[in-house]
């Protein structure tokens, strides 16, 4: 085994696929970025829409709390395979990566609109009556009083969760797109050492994640004392 | 688009797709306990070892909770072969999910650790309790408080982690969806199924892990 990765080695490293693993790793990158934000935007109105109270939305609440809780309890896997056999005979040109990229939205909205709702569900009552008896309007109330105040509960699970997507990324290789993971099977596939190819991408995955999680860390730490 | 759904050819493989889900359940139940040998180990180490072995334990859990599971499995499965060792397919899955499983219980277990604190311990002392009375009456309680509902959403989250051994051939509920839609061409239906299988059986799996733990902890846990 040591012999083959010393033999690899010098070849393995060299630029070029430095510079492929590189690409890949912009690859992961993108879909969890864009499916954050996608997740973030969506997750907080899906979140708004839950803590509400309004009859007129009764039927729109159920219909969201079926798509979260249906989301977080599939397999992410599973999206993928579903998104892929809709999406495919729908938009029929739809390239892989955005496939992917819209399993890892439906992901993390579910998943990030409940670290949003309990945000949102920790300041207290009160300061909701409060700002509803100065007259504020639904959107002032949320924009400056109940936000302003739960951004400190939702950021530190917000960030863990994105580290658990950029990890969820890795099954998108099943369907072919070429993030880090099909970029390792792809440098097994040319004959390189297992150990050198996948070593490689585990590192890749923890340059990407490990400064997030300690942020995450951090954020813990800061926000719980204050 | 015109496209009729056929259930019929899915509803008719319903037994061997829940046997699969069986296989589901052992695989995330199997990782599930050897994890939490390795994650009492370590949050011991972590908590109360010596500087070393606080080390070695931390630097495992930030190698493992910070890349994913299938590429760990990947590396077990393809490179184990160089050195000698051939794993069967679900060998390696279990070893790989197991050692991913340890680093995450670790975290929560040694939160739970620390969930007790010193005054109590102090005060159970200065009672006169023995060790094991300590560890029953005093620490027990809160540990079990701190960690249960992480724990039972981990299992949850183990039950779905464990698809990823579809992609080496294991024959778990994915891997059998996977041999049926090949069959029947109806992939959509076969995993809208499929789907609905996993979000009953971890309904079912943290309804009845609430009820335990609202009966044998006093732990409140929320289902939904």
């Amino acid at each position: 085994m040591f012999e083959r990765i010393l033999q690899d080695a010098p070849q393995f490293f060299a630029g070029s696929n430095l510079l492929f693993i590189a690409q890949a790793m912009g690859r992961t990158l993108a879909m969890t970025l864009i499916g954050c934000g996608v997740g973030m935007v969506f997750g907080l109105l899906i979140a708004v829409v839950r803590i509400s109270t309004t009859p007129l939305l009764l039927p729109l609440r159920a219909l969201l709390v079926l798509y979260v809780e249906t989301f977080r309890r599939i397999p992410f896997l599973v999206i993928l395979f579903i998104v892929m056999f809709v999406i495919e005979p729908l938009i029929p040109g739809a390239s892989l990566l955005s496939i992917a990229t819209v399993s890892v939205c439906l992901l993390s909205t579910a998943f990030l609109s409940e670290v949003i709702r309990s945000g949102l569900e920790s300041v207290p009552p009160q300061q909701i009556e409060g700002a509803r008896s100065l007259n504020f309007t639904f959107m002032q109330s949320l924009f400056m009083v109940i936000l302003p105040q739960s951004w400190k509960v939702i950021l530190p699970p917000a960030a863990a969760f994105i580290v658990m997507f950029i990890k969820d990324t890795s099954l998108a290789s099943q369907l072919g797109v070429v993030e880090l993971t099909f970029a390792g099977k792809m440098l097994v596939n040319r004959g390189f050492s297992p150990v050198l190819g996948f070593g490689a991408i585990l590192v890749a995955y923890f340059i990407l994640s490990y400064p997030l999680s300690r942020f995450a860390a951090y954020l813990e730490k800061r926000l719980a004392s204050s | 688009m015109d496209y009729t759904f056929q259930f019929g050819d899915v509803f008719a493989q319903l037994p061997y797709l829940l046997g699969g889900a069986l296989v589901s359940l052992q695989i995330a139940f199997v990782s599930f306990w050897a994890g939490t040998v390795i994650g009492i180990a370590g949050a011991i180490a972590r908590v109360y070892g010596n500087p070393l072995a606080r080390r070695v334990t931390g630097g495992y859990v930030t190698f493992f909770t910070n890349t994913p599971a299938l590429v760990q499995v990947f590396l077990l499965y393809y490179a184990l072969p160089d050195a000698g060792v051939l794993l069967q397919p679900m060998t390696a899955v279990l070893i790989g999910l197991t050692l991913n499983a340890g680093a995450y219980l670790t975290e929560i277990l040694r939160a739970g650790v620390i969930s007790v604190r010193r005054s109590e311990m102090e005060a159970a002392i200065t009672l006169g309790m023995s060790r094991l009375q300590i560890l029953r009456f005093v620490m027990l309680p809160h540990i079990a408080k701190t960690i249960y509902a992480p724990l039972s959403n981990f299992f949850v989250w183990l039950v779905l982690g464990s698809s990823l051994a579809a992609l080496f051939g294991v024959e778990e509920l994915t891997g059998r969806a996977i041999n049926i839609s090949t069959a029947n061409l109806r992939t959509i239906e076969t995993f809208a199924v499929v789907a609905v299988i996993y979000v009953v059986l971890t309904l079912l799996a943290s309804t009845s892990l609430a009820l335990v733990g609202r009966w044998a902890f006093r732990v409140k846990a929320k289902v939904i």
